[in-house]
């Protein structure tokens, strides 16, 4: 396996159209955090993003920063809370923020902060054959063009390398708590979730209740005394969110519609859910506990790809082959970024 | 015109005489949309399902024929302007709303639905459909999805992207598609993505899964006014570098101030240089400390009155106001322009400045409202176009304020697209390179370039391989495609 190790978006250029014209398949490898999602692939160098960690412009003021795409969320999350913001998205600190994107990280406070896709306003990638491509404008709203970063969210690493990224930021919130109850499960979750006005997460397991709330100190408060109307709440100090079962090697993200997780999670004895979301995140243990959930989620409308360990994305159909063929020709025409890493690939 | 006679024999005998429309005053209706453009329509068809609109893209495709999608027909950059007596597929009467599931925070409507009507039969349910353009009493959820509409309240919400889980999509080629999924995740490219804010240039939205987002507890709505327009514009920046994001920031300046007044009757200050209007929700206790930090900013700046509404009765008047601008300003002349650029906020109070200096330079009157919390501008020339040599005064006046908000770090629209009127200043933002990736991209679903031909990208910009045709199937523009 040989190593290109870019300093620069113009080493990226060089590297892949290089790699193109000697068709030598490239696997991009960010922080190591997510490569265990997707499709087996085979490579024959991986291009390391992680000296490309730059900070390119950051203004609290206009609640927008914009980073080479090998900074690690560590560093970025340090850097915009100088500014008293976040970039509110729940990656691993040693993950990159490219690797985040290309990933399609799940964010955890979505209910409360939105989802990650919506948080890019602007990205420079290197296509497979080694062209700079831009989309987006670095302010907070833009219709101009055609949002060539929509794709590449999400992607894998198999249209292009992420190298720039313009990231919309908010005010960190003034406060924020996370109760806890050891008594669980969805119900209980659901009617949290009812007498909770605007919760940023309620994560729910067989045996627990997790609660994050987050804003003005006497919103939190009343937030929290709604929370306790439904059960005795305690409060925890640990970070949020906590690792997601860190001693399981393999571990499912499963994703259906919000009123389906009853159903998704019946009989299943270790899972952690967000509410009215709709993501569950499943440890499992052989390879027939992984094809029963997909078949489960398969059923109801979802997917259940594989996000740490072996296991894939599975073959769930996608709603356009040939759109996505000829989409993944313009980015990639030699075909050398991981192929069959996504989906469609 | 055999191809079209022909294509119009099959669409009748598919969808019926009175869904293809072909007489002169028909084609004239829909030869624009709201912007000045004027095209020329080759057929109007008014489709009542999805399996209609296949019937029009196979037909269409049979005789190469381009098609153009059209919601509401407000859109204000000529997006859905049919150029090349193109067949224009009318929405409009798709307009059921299918399902409401509050338990998954989900509806699915059909892209005819006008965004006000789809908020409004959500309110029951405690929830809305947050993106609010302006023109929301008329504008459809097709229009919106395909423009990546923005509204007052999209400040904190985000704008119609981030409230769009799932698109039906109709391809040029008659294939249907549904991209995004009611689920959280979806297999494959985020192709729905791709296609809110595509301008009507990669298919035909037949459906559209749309968030439900709750009420709001509380909220609260303030007018502050200022006697100088730096003070107000410097505002902007203060509340947001207090933390506090509010719903919504809306800034009027004195010209429209008083045409809103004459009309609408709010109690704005016509004497203050501008206002801005000022909305925070939330649970109670977060409303009350948020305009706390509003009034704190604001006085900083030298506001001059704060007004809170005290009822919803005066709320709704306050709303009123920012609401009835565009219907104000017919008082001012018989035309306008309306702009639309999006700029870093600091850069506002500078910009508005160039903005009155152009203005000035050109001899054209100019109002402003926006939504300076995003930093998206429109100011609005009001003229009349009869008046000779007034259209080419407005024309260089808005060509210096293009580049004017491009050099200001600035982004060529911020909601109402590019359409054709802006697409020949595609260049100033992008690199030959950027616009052959996305005349690329946009080949991979409309190979042929038969959906909305020469919107969006300039001539010019090629897809290597298969796309060398796919722009530019003919001669010039039509004249006057600028505006
Ligand atoms: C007074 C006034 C105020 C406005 N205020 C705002 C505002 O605050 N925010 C804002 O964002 N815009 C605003 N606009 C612009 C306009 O209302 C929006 O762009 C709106 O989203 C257009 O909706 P429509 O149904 O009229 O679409 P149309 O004008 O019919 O079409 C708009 C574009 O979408 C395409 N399209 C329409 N329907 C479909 C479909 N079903 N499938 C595929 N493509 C389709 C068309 O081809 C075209 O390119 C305003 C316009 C006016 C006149």
């Amino acid at each position: 396996m040989d190593l290109i190790h870019p300093h620069s978006k113009r080493d990226v250029m060089d590297a892949l159209r290089g790699a193109s014209a000697a068709d030598t398949r490239v696997l991009i490898v960010g922080g190591r955090q997510h490569i265990d999602k997707g499709n087996p692939s085979e490579a024959d160098a991986e291009l390391w993003t992680t000296l490309l960690d730059d900070r390119i412009a950051y203004d609290p003021a206009e609640m927008l920063c914009v980073v080479e795409a090998g900074m690690r969320v560590h560093d970025l999350r340090t850097m915009l809370a100088e500014g008293g913001q976040e970039w509110p998205v729940d990656g691993p600190d040693d993950a990159t923020v490219g690797g985040v994107i290309a990933a399609g990280v799940t964010t955890v406070r979505q209910l409360r902060v939105g989802t990650m896709r919506d948080t890019i306003v602007e990205m420079e990638v290197v296509t497979g054959d080694g062209r700079l491509v831009k989309s987006g404008a670095r302010t907070v709203k833009n219709v101009t063009g055609y949002d060539v970063h929509r794709l590449l969210t999400g992607s894998l690493g198999t249209l292009g390398t992420i190298v720039q990224i313009a990231l919309k930021v908010r005010p960190l919130p003034k406060t924020a708590r996370t109760l806890v109850i050891n008594e669980g499960g969805l119900e209980l979750g659901r009617r949290v979730l009812d007498a909770v006005p605007l919760p940023s997460a309620v994560l729910a397991e067989p045996d627990r209740l997790v609660v994050r709330l987050e804003g003005w100190p006497e919103e939190v408060e009343e937030q929290a005394a709604a929370a306790r109307s439904i059960a005795a709440f305690g409060e925890t100090e640990a970070p949020f969110p906590e690792a997601c079962f860190p001693d399981a090697t393999t571990v499912a993200e499963a994703a259906v519609v919000p009123s389906r997780l009853a159903q998704l999670l019946a009989g299943i004895d270790r899972y952690r859910a967000i509410m009215g979301v709709g993501v569950a995140w499943v440890p499992f243990e052989d390879e027939g506990a992984l094809t029963k959930l997909r078949a489960r989620a398969a059923e109801l409308g979802g997917i259940a790809p594989a996000i740490r360990g072996p296991g894939g994305l599975g073959d769930a159909p996608i709603p356009a082959p040939e759109v996505e063929r000829r989409i993944r020709a313009a980015m990639d025409p030699a075909g050398i970024l991981a192929p069959g890493r996504t989906w469609s690939t | 015109m055999a191809a079209l006679d022909d294509a119009r024999t099959e669409l009748v005998a598919a969808l019926g005489a009175d869904a293809v429309l072909h007489d002169p005053l028909a084609l004239r209706l829909y030869a624009r949309d709201a912007s000045m453009v004027e095209g020329s329509a080759g057929l109007v068809v008014f489709v009542r399902s999805a399996e209609d609109v296949v019937v029009c893209m196979r037909v269409a495709a049979r005789h190469d024929l381009p098609v153009v999608p059209r919601g509401s027909g407000t859109g204000l950059v000529g997006g859905a302007t049919p150029i090349a007596d193109a067949i224009v597929v009318v929405t409009a009467k798709m307009d059921r709303i299918l399902e409401v599931r509050p338990e998954d925070r989900l509806a699915w409507v059909e892209p005819g639905v006008f965004n006000l009507d789809l908020a409004d039969a959500l309110r029951p349910t405690g929830f809305t459909y947050a993106p609010d353009p302006s023109s929301q009493q008329v504008s459809s959820i097709g229009g919106n999805v395909n423009t990546n509409a923005g509204g007052p309240h999209c400040l904190a919400y985000g704008v119609t992207s981030a409230h769009v889980l799932a698109v039906d999509v109709v391809l040029p080629d008659g294939s249907v598609g549904r991209f995004g999924a009611e689920a959280p995740a979806a297999p494959g490219y985020d192709l729905r993505g791709f296609v809110v804010g595509s301008e009507g240039t990669l298919g035909i939205v037949t459906a559209a899964c749309v968030r439900l987002t709750p009420l709001p507890p509380a909220v609260r709505t303030m007018l502050l006014d200022f006697a100088e327009v730096e003070d107000c514009a410097q505002t902007v920046s203060a509340i947001i570098a207090r933390g506090v994001v509010p719903a919504a920031l809306e800034m009027m300046d004195r010209g429209i101030v008083r045409a809103v007044e004459d009309f609408a009757h709010a109690g704005y200050p016509t004497d203050a240089a501008a206002v801005l209007l000022v909305e925070v929700d939330g649970l109670p206790a977060a409303v009350d400390a948020q305009t706390r930090e509003v009034e704190a900013a604001a006085r900083e700046h030298l506001v001059g009155t704060i007004r809170v509404a005290a009822d919803d009765t005066e709320r709704a008047l306050l709303w009123k106001g920012r609401k009835s601008a565009f219907g104000a300003i017919a008082r001012i002349a018989p035309h306008y322009h309306l702009h639309d650029c999006v700029v870093p906020r600091k850069a506002l109070a500078d910009i508005l400045a160039g903005v009155y200096a152009i203005a000035q330079r050109h001899d054209l009157i100019v109002t402003n409202v926006f939504h300076a919390g995003d930093g998206n501008l429109h100011p609005l020339f009001s003229f009349d176009r009869s008046v000779p040599g007034t259209l080419e005064r407005v024309l260089a006046a808005s060509d210096e304020l293009v580049r004017l908000c491009v050099d200001a770090g600035g982004s060529l629209s911020g909601e109402h697209g590019i359409g054709l009127e802006k697409r020949d200043f595609m260049p100033l933002v992008f690199t030959a390179d950027d616009l052959d990736a996305q005349a690329c991209l946009r080949a991979a679903f409309d190979p042929d370039g038969r959906m909305n031909p020469r919107k969006v990208l300039p001539d010019g910009a090629r897809c290597g391989d298969y796309a060398a045709a796919a722009l530019g199937r003919d001669g010039a523009l039509p004249e006057g495609t600028w505006i």
